[in-house]
């Protein structure tokens, strides 16, 4: 499974500096294995300006979701980039897209808020999805009128048309000159921010480490996740307790056990050293392996149980490796307190009409190998790659912004997306 | 009543806000609770000449003091009267062209100019939830309804759309029609929901009204329930037709989504502790010995409330029951409500 959280920010970091520093033609196959490629395109050619032409951005946020469809540009990837952290399979968005884009919005609406809007101006097929943006929609995203106001408030456009075609509203000329520079600045800014944020994320989260674990308690936990890792590792240093681990056969086993051995895996895998340079059992903590099998009847020695995730969706659900949901029901029943760790970056703005198509399938070899030929050819093997867990299992949210209840994941989602880029 | 002698005083023909209210509600089928009491104050605020903002509050205050006592349901109301409050007191506080330091006769006239706005956007929202809520409704699966919900009404229809329409959603619904919901104020006498029943099967969409008493047999054949609300209160929980609590209670034991359709307008500042702490008067309950029927027949108790009708009865559905909101502010979970509140009164 593709473990989520690993060190793979770095290469979106290096990624954007060889782009700086190099032709972009040289970079190019880089830049398509990434669903940033529009933004940073945009973002780092030196011919193209902004907001000069608004067909072009038109253009390259189109691209950008279009590109972010998994089997659009990647076809063979599948192992997507953490950091990007498609939210469900098939809806096509990638949370990092959605953040640039409203990070593009914003500084558009900053900058010329009398001039322009770039909501208006950036129909992104928005009208064939049905979500119609007109003065009142503009009005809930932006303090200080709330959305319940909207119903009453706005005197401006009162000229009865949905969308105003006044004096302020866009279309696609807009001069070329001028603060155009600025944006782009600080939209690359604000990417290096967002680059920023993702390089330290477990950091961050791994500082509320010494707040959940306390001294002899026994933790549960289960894949190879880095964000899990350091948060227990940062607790370690100070604190002895114990870790049982589920080894997550048959996607992530290998992983948890160089984890939990030490030893590191593979080239095949990605999951650096560097990432944690000691593993557990060095610092003294007694890490007691179990197959996923066992968790149920170990639950009930478990004092709390602290699970990485893929992505988190709007509704406080999480879609994680497979057997996460087996664990958090176990949990449920035992009545044992459940904590997920994750970025901010995979919280997905994305509710899940449909859990069944949230869940990958994966490389069925995995559970039963090609050479047993007989057997495969007589039975359907199925290898699932991800569970959805529904909110009611998970008592806490730990992400770099600290811990929340799974009913207040909707904040922290308005907060980072804005509801135009939620479908693209 | 001391709010009627006020309004006697200040004009010479007083302006019956109880009247305009049940007049709009009967003219206009789609317009909601709230906002049949906003055109109401509107309608009251071009009757009333006030050229202070204090006394236009007091007004304000009164004449909704006034109709919450007179309506028996106040719950849907009182979340457009005080809307309409806040907006104005909001306002004025806010600097700007309508603020303190502006002109009170340029928010008077913005509002008194704009009823039939207010009613569009009202009817607008439907529209968004709409956009917001088909993604719930997918190909194949079945959903559970009940009561007369106009916002559930417009969901289900426009997933239909028309029939072999290119955005055509194949879906089944249950239909649960009430049997207490013979409303003697109609004509026909049929239950409440059976226009929308009509409409969906004239789209295409198959549909299967049941008893209330059938609700949890026809739960295993579901994929999620939708209903709608009369009001949304602070804690997330729901105000809606009698019935829908226990269609709540049985979707969850079940395991099925209960998904609640409401425009934000509904929100409501209430915070009912359970079913008997709403400020309804409704005798669904009603204890009776032979004695006391035969004293009822003779004369009839006068309460200082209007009762609610036993067809217009209504319950309280949890916040823990509700998986989550389709709101014209997007889906939201229960507790999103509470901040949607606060925003508009802190």
């Amino acid at each position: 499974m593709p473990s989520t959280g690993l060190a793979l920010t770095p290469g979106l970091a290096s990624f954007l500096k060889s782009l700086k520093t190099n032709p972009i033609d040289t970079s190019i196959e880089n830049l398509i294995s990434c669903a940033l490629t529009p933004f940073l395109l945009w973002a780092t050619c030196p011919g193209q300006t902004f907001p000069s032409n608004h067909n072009h951005l038109r253009i390259d946020c189109s691209n950008a979701a279009k590109s972010a469809i998994p089997g659009h540009a990647l076809p063979q990837r599948q192992r997507w980039p953490a950091p990007h952290s498609c939210s469900a399979a098939g809806d096509g968005g990638g949370n990092i897209v959605r953040r640039v884009l409203g990070l593009i919005r914003d500084e558009a609406e900053d900058d010329h808020e009398a001039e322009f809007s770039l909501n208006a101006s950036l129909p992104l097929d928005r009208d064939a999805l049905g979500l119609r943006q007109d003065g009142q929609d503009r009005n809930a995203v932006r303090p200080p009128l709330t959305s319940m106001f909207s119903l009453l408030s706005h005197p401006e456009p009162e000229n009865s048309q949905p969308s105003t075609p006044g004096s302020q509203s866009p279309s696609g000329r807009f001069p070329s000159h001028g603060p155009s520079k600025d944006v782009r600045a600080e939209v690359l800014e604000g990417i290096n921010e967002i680059i920023d944020e993702l390089g330290q994320v477990d950091e961050q989260i791994a500082a509320y480490a010494l707040d959940h674990i306390h001294s002899n308690e026994i933790i549960l936990t289960h894949t190879s996740s880095s964000t899990v890792q350091k948060f227990l590792l940062k607790a370690a240093a100070k604190r002895k307790f114990t870790v049982i681990h589920a080894e997550s056969f048959p996607n992530n086993h290998d992983s948890t056990h160089a984890t939990v051995s030490g030893k590191s895996l593979g080239d095949d895998d990605q999951l650096s050293t560097d990432a944690f340079q000691k593993p557990l059992i060095q610092l003294g903590i007694t890490v007691i392996l179990i197959p996923d099998s066992a968790v149920f009847a170990l639950m009930s020695r478990v004092n709390k149980v602290i699970l990485g995730t893929h992505s988190v969706l709007a509704n406080g659900g999480l879609v994680a490796a497979a057997g996460t949901r087996v664990i958090a029901r176990a949990a449920k029943v035992h009545q044992t307190p459940v904590v997920v760790v994750s970025g901010v970056y995979k919280l997905s703005p994305v509710y899940p009409f449909d859990f069944e198509s949230l869940i990958e399938y994966g490389d069925a070899s995995k559970v039963l190998p090609y050479e047993d030929g007989d057997l495969v050819e007589k039975i359907d093997v199925q290898n699932p790659i991800y569970d959805y867990v529904p909110a009611e299992l998970v008592d806490l949210y730990i992400t770099n912004l600290g811990g929340h209840a799974p009913s207040y994941l909707y904040r922290i989602v308005s907060d980072h997306y804005r509801k135009e880029d939620i479908s693209f | 009543m001391a709010s009627t002698e006020s309004l006697a005083e200040t004009g010479a023909k007083p302006f019956d806000i109880v009247a305009a209210y049940n007049e709009l509600l009967r003219t206009d089928p789609d317009l909601t609770m709230p906002i049949a009491a906003i055109e109401a104050l509107v309608l009251l605020l071009t009757h009333e000449p006030s050229s202070t903002i204090s006394e236009t509050l007091d007004l304000l205050a009164k004449s909704t003091d006034h109709l919450k006592k007179a309506i028996p349901n106040p719950i849907g109301l009182s979340a457009g009267t005080d809307l309409f409050q806040r907006y104005l007191i909001t306002t004025l506080q806010r600097p700007g062209q309508l603020g303190p330091a502006g002109d009170f006769k340029a928010i008077r006239t913005h509002l008194l100019s704009n009823g039939r706005l207010f009613i569009r956007r009202a009817k607008e929202s439907r529209e968004k939830i709409v956009a917001f809520g088909r993604g719930f409704i997918r190909d194949g699966c079945t959903v559970l309804t009940n009561g007369g919900s106009r916002a559930v009404a417009s969901l289900l229809q426009k997933a239909a759309d028309e029939e072999g329409g290119p955005s055509a959603v194949r879906f089944r619904v249950i239909y649960v029609l009430s049997s207490t919901s013979n409303n003697p104020a109609e004509a026909s006498g049929e239950p409440e929901g059976i226009e929308t029943v009509r409409a969906l099967r004239a789209k295409g969409v198959p549909v299967s009204t049941i008893p209330e008493s059938a609700v949890a047999y026809a739960l295993g054949k579901t994929d999620m329930v939708i209903v709608g609300a009369e009001g949304v209160v602070e804690n997330g929980g729901i105000v809606s037709r009698m019935g829908t609590y226990q269609i709540g209670l049985l979707a969850k034991a079940i395991g099925k989504p209960f998904y609640v359709v409401a425009e934000s307008h509904k929100f409501v500042r209430l915070y009912p502790l359970g079913q008997y702490d709403l400020p309804i008067e409704q005798h669904v309950i009603d204890f009776k010995s032979e004695e006391d029927i035969a004293e009822e027949n003779q004369h009839k108790p006068s309460s200082d409330r209007p009762v609610l009708p036993l067809c217009d009865s209504v319950d309280f559905t949890p916040p823990h029951l509700i998986s989550a909101l389709i709101t014209d502010s997007g889906v939201l979970t229960p507790s999103a409500v509470s901040e949607e509140l606060i925003k508009i009164w802190f």
